[in-house]
């Protein structure tokens, strides 16, 4: 089969109701799809076109959830509710290098203030409070290498976040068990 | 005095590749190392290494001082930047010239004229290469404006110490240029210590095609073909293939031709790559930058010509002739590489650093990994998530994605978290295999179809994306 052959069989593709297609002759094995981003019944490595690669990927999940790293021991004080780091990385409490801080000790924040950055892989992740209340302590220096689970901040909770659990709302990196 | 011995400024994969290619031409490697980098696997295969800092870059790999410092007390003749980190900078070159080392790669004015991109653009003027309509200098908001009715929106800014898709903001409208102009400045001041601005068209249909140029000391420049890398998510580049598919072969011959043009302009010795926008709208093509270093995407080059290119560095920087000449550059076949990082593309593509507890990357004819994974790595959080690149060759473009496919199905990574499956889902989406891309489709099919899940929220402090 030549390349226009493959072509011409591609252009009849398009115009067909197919959203999915394996396309083999001789030693030309081509999947074609239509669109959808792993969406339900789209995801290529749970589809039966990589059957072999469907029992790695869990596998490939489970092993993450073994490899995931024990959290750090978070500080514990009474009257006062931890910020912990979402992730590994190396902490920034200003926005840019000489800038005023994002919050300081005595400062009243609510659930969606951004408490610093956290930097991974040259990726900056904001670390979003999760709590209402007002800095007791900032537990880290600017520029310091966090682990995962690392108390960040303690914090005075005020109002109903007073019985609530502590959280943080960036990265959230246990609820799948993935790093 | 022939090269004896290199020292490698840099890490991970292309680390690996420098210290490969050292050995085939029977020359030393000592490998500079940060303390996260002690057990990494250049570290393991280069003859020596020596310890230059604490994990963090800018204290190790970022540092003029430090590397000078280890290829002077290793005794090391010449040294290899690599791409990223200092490769771009002309302090390095410089201090190396100082020192009588020699760099592999231009000469600190090379790369300070291109890294300036309206020096560059001012270059590409003075050799007849066409620009994308746009502006010298942009003082000031009033000055922005003016230029802005004439070029007409959306229009990008651009820092001029920028490059490599940092330093960039579009702007759609004329009620967002205050805000644009002003963050802009401040944002390239902060990045790049220069807060100078330049305006671009915006050309929305349009593909990356880039010219790889070697020249020698002798005056020599030729090309070794053109890339395409049009599949670029936040302006970095995700899948790249050479030759560029699609065009006339009289557009291809016009751009190789611009690109050798400009290097030869400047008398540009050692590996450079000069990046070229093609807009598939009115099918003319406009410079953009000159890459003044090795590209991660070398291989795809190397994989349809036989031309080693780092060996061919290190000749160059040696004094060498170019071991060929223009004529002796022969082009088979069609390569595409896929750029794997450590990434979770469900989940916003969240770094995913971590310990491998499983390696298996594909093997076979025409298949390629050039990576610094293996089985029991811990990936660490301070650099760059690249991970691996997966470097396929067939003898038709159909062919090498379907190669590509199979070599994407075939790569296992447990532990952590990849772009394998992501990057497989591209290649084989209909669109893609028939080369109707542009520099947009990827984002746009991300686009398409919310991701499933969101990953934590990102503030990018150096790359703006739009």
């Amino acid at each position: 089969m030549t390349e226009d052959d493959v072509l011409e069989i591609l252009n009849l593709i398009e115009k067909s109701g197919f959203d999915f297609f394996q396309l083999q002759t001789g030693d030309l094995k081509l999947v074609v799809s239509k669109g959808g981003y792993m969406g339900s019944g789209t995801v290529a490595f749970a589809n039966d076109t990589a059957p072999a690669a469907q029992p790695a990927a869990a596998e490939a999940k489970k092993e993450a959830a073994a490899a995931q790293p024990k959290p750090k021991a978070p500080v514990v004080r009474d009257g006062t509710v931890p910020i912990n780091a979402p992730m590994v990385g190396t902490f920034y409490i200003t926005p840019e290098p000489g800038a005023p801080p994002f919050v300081e000790v005595g400062k009243r924040i609510d659930e969606d203030t951004t408490m610093g950055l956290i930097e991974v892989m040259k990726v900056f992740n904001a670390v979003k409070s999760g709590v209402r209340g007002v800095i007791a302590e900032i537990c880290v220096q600017g520029g310091e290498f966090v682990e995962y689970g690392q108390t960040l901040f303690l914090v005075k909770p005020e109002g109903s976040t007073l019985k609530s659990r502590p959280r943080v709302s960036a990265g959230r990196p246990t609820s799948k068990g993935k790093r | 005095m022939a090269i004896s011995r290199v020292l490698v400024a840099n890490r991970g994969e292309i680390a690996l590749r420098v210290i490969k290619a050292c050995r085939a031409l029977g020359i030393e490697s000592v490998l500079a190392v940060s303390e996260a980098d002690r057990e990494s696997l250049p570290a393991r295969s280069a003859d020596h290494v020596v310890g230059i800092g604490p994990a963090r870059a800018t204290e190790s790999y970022l540092k003029v001082e430090a590397i000078i410092a280890a290829a002077l007390s290793s005794g090391s003749d010449a040294l290899h930047p690599g791409y990223g980190f200092l490769a771009e900078r002309p302090e390095l070159a410089e201090a190396c010239a100082g020192k009588k080392i020699k760099f592999i790669g231009p000469g600190a004015e090379s790369i300070r004229q291109m890294g300036n991109k309206l020096l560059a653009r001012e270059l590409a003027r003075s050799c007849g290469i066409p620009l994308i309509p746009g502006s010298e200098k942009v003082g000031n908001l009033k000055e922005a404006a003016r230029i802005a009715k004439d070029v007409g929106f959306p229009m990008l800014l651009k820092a001029a110490a920028g490059g490599g898709g940092r330093g960039i903001k579009i702007v759609r409208e004329r009620a967002e240029l205050q805000g644009a102009f002003e963050t802009a400045g401040a944002e390239a001041r902060a990045a790049f210590g220069d807060e100078t601005l330049y305006i671009e068209r915006y050309i929305p249909n349009a593909r990356h095609i880039e010219v790889q140029v070697v020249g020698d000391r002798f005056g020599s420049v030729i090309h070794v073909g053109e890339r395409d890398c049009s599949l670029q998510r936040r302006h970095q580049k995700v899948i790249e293939e050479a030759p560029a598919y699609s065009i006339s072969e009289a557009l291809r011959e016009e751009i190789r031709t611009a690109a050798v043009t400009i290097a030869a302009k400047i008398k540009y010795e050692n590996a450079g790559t000069i990046e070229f926008i093609l807009d598939q709208d009115s099918g003319r093509f406009y410079f953009l930058e000159m890459n003044t270093r090795i590209q991660v995407e070398h291989p795809i080059t190397e994989a349809i010509t036989g031309i080693d290119l780092v060996r061919e560095q290190i000749r160059i920087a040696d004094g060498h002739r170019l071991s060929l000449s223009q004529p002796e550059v022969k082009f088979s076949g069609h390569a595409i590489e896929c750029r794997i990082t450590a990434e979770s593309a469900q989940d916003g593509f969240r770094p995913s650093p971590g310990r491998i507890s499983r390696w298996n990357p594909s093997s076979g004819p025409d298949i390629r990994v050039d990576s610094h994974g293996y089985e029991g790595y811990t990936v660490p959080p301070f650099y760059d998530s690249l991970l691996a690149k997966l470097i396929v060759r067939a003898d038709s473009r159909v062919r090498a994605v379907a190669r590509m496919q199979q070599a994407l199905e075939d790569f296992t990574v447990s532990g952590i978290e990849t772009t394998i499956p992501f990057l497989y889902m591209v290649v084989c989406q209909l669109e893609y295999i028939r080369g109707r891309v542009n520099t947009k489709w990827l984002e746009g099919m991300l686009e398409s179809v919310p991701l499933p899940t969101r990953g934590p929220d990102r503030t990018a402090r150096q790359e703006e994306s739009p």
